[in-house]
């Protein structure tokens, strides 16, 4: 009891991880008993044991995703902080980039696909452009929230200490965003693996998002599944790493969520 | 008697109403301050003594009149700084330890890091806070964020110290003693302080002198001098001419509240 009360996050999100793979053997080998449409995380296990350190074919499928999910990730930010920070200082810039952003914002990206597939090649290009669309939009809005929502009193403070324009920037405007640049950050996550996954079902010979899209042409069902839980292990890498920073970033919040 | 330090002619603010015609906030104010005055601003809700003091301070313009310190004209706010505010809320950066916040007014002044960090201590010092600097905010009381506030407005060393109903959030207890406490700071440091507040016996117990506001539009009905000897205490509240000044700003306020229709209307 002593233990449970001390580290009952932490327990409960093991429980919470074991009773589904319970469920989903339980699913597997008794409910659906057919090894052709689901298999249990065992054999799942089994596969991606084999696949990391016997046949070692899993590293360049994993290698390409990651690759083109970093450089699209990056430059989403690289372009969307800034643009987002302009947008909400100029109204002309905001008024000349809306309709575009709510457009493009809104469109599915999966239709983009193929016309990005037709300017740019099959190569990493197109690929990296699918995933930056998916990732650019929350990271530019929440950006320009961050900017736009900043307490009006800090503002009156900053007047108040006379201080200038690039003061109130560093030390008020940009620090109050932090929070929500980092949310951004959070949602472009599981955007930008969602590109990752769209981009390589179209023309690619790596990548995770090929080797599901291979395996499930070909009813090959663990293959399947090892793809699908490597995507899943990479998003909550990747939360895991933005918990850190956030953790770092801002030491002056009471509590982080997680 | 000592030199005026600030000096408000014929000063307004209006704004646009809702249906664009002008809405008077404050009109035509004329007060002159002393050296190392202690001024309190009482009137009733909404009467524009809270907008008067950013006026002062250059965060929002007059609509008409002028302001001078030290027969200085103030323009808006890109002026130097010769006033500290103290916020009603109190408007720490969270992301800032105390030290930090105190610093926030010093930093890109010309001051070394060494000294200001020494300034900024012997503000948090004098505002009790000594061993807090590196606490955060959050993890200080509502009593304790304007004890930092109050360091913060007070370390840029301003000529004059505008306080804008800075006890109004704290509870009843927390509050008596922050107004101790700001007596024997202002004893130590006898700034010039205009001070805002709805609480009468608060303005009393602090002030030399009592500017009372009338309703909206607000102008300057009455100005008290306050005949009691310092340093005081709470006993003070006790003494015939506390409690006669009391009833006389009360009955003031009483008066104006009525003219604008009653309690109801606040």
């Amino acid at each position: 009891m002593q233990f449970y009360r001390k580290n009952s996050r932490a327990v409960n999100k093991a429980l919470s991880i074991l009773s589904g793979l319970v469920l989903w053997h339980f699913l597997a080998t008794v409910i659906v008993a057919d090894t052709a449409f689901l298999v249990s995380p065992l054999a799942v296990l089994a596969k991606g044991y084999e696949m990391l350190f016997v046949t070692g074919e899993l590293y360049p499928h994993i290698l390409a995703s990651s690759g083109i999910f970093l450089y699209g990730y990056l430059l989403s930010i690289v372009v969307g902080v800034p643009l987002g920070f302009l947008m909400a200082f100029s109204p002309a810039v905001r008024d000349y980039a809306h309709p575009w952003m709510t457009t493009l914002y809104t469109t599915p990206r999966i239709a983009f696909a193929p016309v990005l597939l037709l300017w740019l090649g099959i190569g990493a290009g197109s690929k990296v452009a699918i995933v930056f669309l998916g990732c650019v939009f929350p990271i530019l809005i929440n950006s320009y929230y961050g900017m736009r929502v900043v307490n009006r009193e800090f503002v009156e403070l900053a007047r108040s200490l006379r201080l200038g324009r690039l003061a109130v920037f560093w030390k008020i405007l940009l620090p109050a965003s932090v929070p929500f640049i980092l949310a951004g950050l959070r949602l472009a996550l599981g955007r930008g693996l969602t590109g990752v996954a769209i981009a390589e079902w179209f023309g690619a010979t790596a990548g995770l998002g090929y080797l599901v899209y291979f395996a499930g042409q070909t009813l090959n069902v663990p293959v399947l599944f090892v793809g699908v839980t490597v995507f899943g292990l990479m998003g909550i890498l990747g939360f895991e790493i933005l918990r850190k920073i956030e953790v770092l970033a801002t030491p002056w919040r009471s509590s982080h969520s997680g | 008697m000592a030199a005026a330090i600030l000096e408000l002619r014929n000063l307004s603010r209006e704004v646009k109403g809702r249906s664009g015609e002008p809405f008077v906030i404050f009109r035509d104010i004329d007060l002159t301050v002393r050296d190392g005055e202690f001024l309190s601003i009482v009137g009733p809700s909404g009467c524009g003594k809270t907008t008067m003091l950013r006026v002062i301070n250059g965060l929002v313009p007059p609509s008409d009149g002028q302001i001078f310190v030290d027969g200085k004209e103030q323009k808006g706010a890109d002026g130097e700084l010769v006033m500290g505010f103290v916020f009603q809320g109190a408007a720490l950066l969270p992301w800032r330890t105390s030290l930090s916040n105190v610093l926030l007014g010093l930093e890109g002044r010309g001051k070394s890091a060494a000294e200001s960090r020494e300034l900024a201590r012997k503000y948090l010092d004098l505002v009790g806070l000594a061993g807090f600097e590196q606490h955060y905010p959050h993890e200080l009381s509502g009593g304790m964020q304007q004890r930092v506030n109050l360091a913060r407005a007070l370390a840029i060393e301003p000529k004059i110290l505008l306080m804008d109903e800075p006890f109004a959030a704290l509870d009843a207890q927390t509050r008596s003693f922050m107004q101790l406490e700001l007596l024997r700071i202002w004893s130590q440091t006898r700034k010039t302080v205009i001070f805002v507040t709805h609480m009468i016996s608060e303005a009393i117990l602090l002030s030399d002198r009592v500017v009372v506001f009338s309703h909206r539009p607000g102008r300057i009905k009455a100005d008290f001098p306050v005949p009691l000897a310092r340093p005081r205490d709470m006993d003070v509240k006790s003494d015939r001419r506390f409690i006669d000044l009391e009833n006389t700003v009360w009955k003031l306020i009483e008066e104006e509240v009525k003219a604008a229709g009653g309690f109801a209307k606040l």
